[in-house]
Order: structure tokens, then sequence, then C-alpha cells
């Protein structure tokens, strides 16, 4: 809690928590979402504008075998509940599967070591075609010297099959000193490969879009979002940024 | 017209520990990010930032930073400034981060959005306000806030809330 109250304070409008499900233990139930109203009696509002603040959920799996898949697939009612789906593969063909055929909308790349499996070009747009981001972790880097190395390293090859396109950078941060503000997060990304534009959208329209998949996939169609436009003034709806960071269990 | 240009960064020190704000000093931020700049980019960047690098002008209470560099190399400056992890002063270590606000091509621009960020920090602490005094402070000092001529550096005119 203490985390989402920093994340206001900096600048933040939508936050998602995270859940990981990894399946190397047998049993592995996906338990129901924490409610964010459980965590904050009312939402404060957002900085500069006089909207509240959104909390989004999110689950991760770690995925290390082709039937661990199965679990997308299966019904479980409580999968819908959560608004943002994210995979996490380990190896070369779950790569693929997760970019072509599967139904998620974030795949996080991994970037606490060398990356066992070199990104081809025909997957990496296959994914890009489907809407769905590959995601970044910046908070490994500011903790740990090593972490850095893998990051930046990772980071760059990425960059260079998908030229810039559809990153979202994010943080997976445990404590709320590990958050940084978005322009911060935009300077990363610089570090990381991306040109200014790039960076920026990394932190703020990417993210928006990821949310707005989410919803599609929800609804099981396409989602119009529609803007209220006054006469005289053309007005922009712009969310500044969009995070994640780990629920404190 | 030949003449060295700078960037000014606007930066905000955001600590869990109440204690850390009021023992910031210049030159142990300035330590904590050369030491930062030397981590990310090395010898090369911390010679290359180090030229005109320096900290211009710091509020403790506020926790409000301004450092100057050149415009060659602010860059380097902004990406690293997200790896400062802690300050160091007087043998005590203070874990806390820096929060980019606003970068500027002279003090001035800096001094004009801080006074508007500063503005909409003290509404923010208007809605959470559960005294009635302090609700009169605060917008008596909403009122009164405003960039004037002085030759000072302190610049900005608002009052500083004790109660952050």
């Amino acid at each position: 809690q203490n985390i989402l109250t920093v994340c206001f304070s900096v600048g933040y409008s939508v936050v998602a928590l995270n859940h990981v499900i990894d399946f190397k233990e047998k049993k592995q139930e996906i338990i129901k979402p924490v409610s964010p109203s459980e965590l904050f009696p009312s939402l404060p509002i957002v900085q500069g504008t006089s909207k509240r603040i959104k909390v989004l959920t999110r689950l991760t799996l770690i995925v290390s075998d082709p039937s661990h898949c199965n679990l997308l697939r299966s019904t479980s009612a409580n999968i819908r509940l959560y608004d943002i789906i994210a995979v996490f593969p380990k190896t070369e063909k779950l790569f693929h599967i997760a970019c072509t055929t599967l139904d998620v909308d974030l795949v996080c790349i991994n970037v606490t070591e060398k990356l066992p499996f070199y990104f081809r070009r025909p997957p990496v747009n296959m994914a890009i075609d489907r809407g769905i981001y590959f995601e970044l972790l910046y908070t490994p880097a500011i903790k740990d010297s090593t972490m850095r190395r893998y990051t930046i390293s990772n980071a760059i090859s990425l960059m260079q099959i998908c030229k810039g396109k559809n990153i979202v950078i994010s943080s997976a941060a445990e404590r709320p000193l590990e958050l940084r503000g978005p322009y911060d997060v935009a300077n990363l990304g610089l570090l990381f490969g991306l040109s200014e534009g790039e960076a920026k959208a990394a932190v703020s329209t990417n993210c928006r879009a990821t949310m707005l998949h989410g919803e599609t996939r929800k609804s099981a169609c396409g989602v119009v979002y529609t803007v209220k436009k006054p006469r005289k003034v053309e007005e922009e709806e712009t969310v500044p940024a969009c995070k994640k960071a780990k629920t404190q269990a | 017209m030949v003449r060295f240009k700078n960037r000014y960064v606007l930066c905000e020190v955001v600590s869990e520990d109440p204690r850390c704000r009021q023992c910031i000093e210049d030159r142990a931020l300035g330590l904590a990010v050369r030491d930062a700049i030397t981590r990310v980019h090395g010898d090369y960047g911390l010679a290359c930032c180090s030229i005109s690098f320096t900290v211009k002008y710091l509020n403790a209470y506020t926790g409000t930073v301004l450092l100057r560099c050149r415009k060659d190399s602010y860059r380097l400056l902004c990406s690293a400034l997200p790896f400062v992890r802690y300050l160091e002063s007087r043998a005590q270590r203070y874990p806390c981060f820096l929060n980019t606000l606003h970068v500027g091509g002279t003090i001035r621009t800096c001094q004009k959005f801080l006074i508007q960020y500063n503005r909409t920090q003290l509404l923010r602490l208007l809605q959470n306000c559960t005294n009635e005094e302090e609700r009169q402070c605060i917008q008596k000092s909403l009122l009164s806030c405003s960039l004037t001529e002085e030759q000072s550096q302190s610049g900005d005119e608002e009052e500083d809330d004790g109660t952050e």
C-alpha cells in the first residue's frame, strides 16, 4: 500500500498490481485478484487533473512448458477477473507460441539473466501486428550491477529486432523506494536504445494501448474509446503513465 | 554569439524517512549524483558531465534540487539520475530517490515551473488538510505566491509547509 501512495504522489495515473504464478510447483490455482477497493477506501485524485486514479489487476504466468499454456485456454472464471494478462516465456518455442497464438496482452522479457534464445523477426512482427507489447523491467537494474548489464544487453537486442515499437517499461518494485517517476523512466528508455519519442511512448501511450487490449480481450470484440470533444477547443485525453507494481504479499 | 549553453535539471528528493530531508546538503547530493554517473556511464560519463556540474539550488524543506550541467551532456546526467539510491551525509545513509520534474535552459524557466508545481502541491495538501487553521494558512500562501524581481537566489515565494 505504501508503494501505491508513493506512485500517486509521483504522478502516475493508472497502476496495475501484479500477481505472479510460477508453474514449478505442482498445484497452482489461480486465486481471485485482490480487489483494489480493499486497499484504499477512496482512491486519491491524480495530480494535475481531476480524475481519480485507476488501479488495475494483472496476472503474470511464468511458463516453461507448453502444457502450462493450457491454463490460459481453460475458462477458469478467475482468469477473467484480471484486467491484464502477461506471460513470461522461458524457451524459444514458448516465445513463438506466445507471440503468435496465445491470448495475452504482454510478453515479459527476462532481464535478470542472459537470454537463452535469440529473438527472431517473424514472431516479433506477428506480435506487433496482433497488438501484443513487450515488457521490460527496470527495478533489477537499479538494485544490482550485474542485473543492469543483462537488462541493457537484452533490451538492446530486443530493440534491434523490433525497432523500438510496442515496448512497455515497467517496474517490479517491492518497496516504495524502488519506484521512479515517469520522466525518469522515459530517460531510462534512452539507455535501453529507444529514441526519445519512443521512450516517452513506452511509458504513456503504449501502456494505455495495453489497457485497452485487455479490455478488448474481456469483451471479446473491439473497443471504441470515445472522447468528449467540446466545440471550440480540442481536448486530448492523455494518460500520463501506467505502471505495474508487485503486490505486497 | 559564442557562449556556453547549460541545462538546468529540476529534481525532487523523495524519501520515506522524514529526517532525510533535513539533512540534505549540496555536497552530499553532488557526490551521490556523481557516483551514480560513474556507475552507469563510467569514467567518460563522469568526465563529460562534470565540466560544469554544480548543485545550484537546494531547498531542504521541500526537497527541491536544481542541478546544472552542459547542454551536450545533459542526457548522460538525466539517464543516470534514476540510479541514485541513497544520500550519504555525516556517516549516515538515507535511502531515497530523485524524481525529475523539469529540464530547462535557464534558471528562470525552472523557477517558473517550480512555482506552478508548488502551487499544485499546495492544492493537493489542501485537500488532505484536517485542521481548519492549516487550511487557512495554506489558502493564504496560495494566494500570495508569485515571482518577484528579487536578485536573491531564493526565488520562489511560497511558504514552506513544515508538515510535509
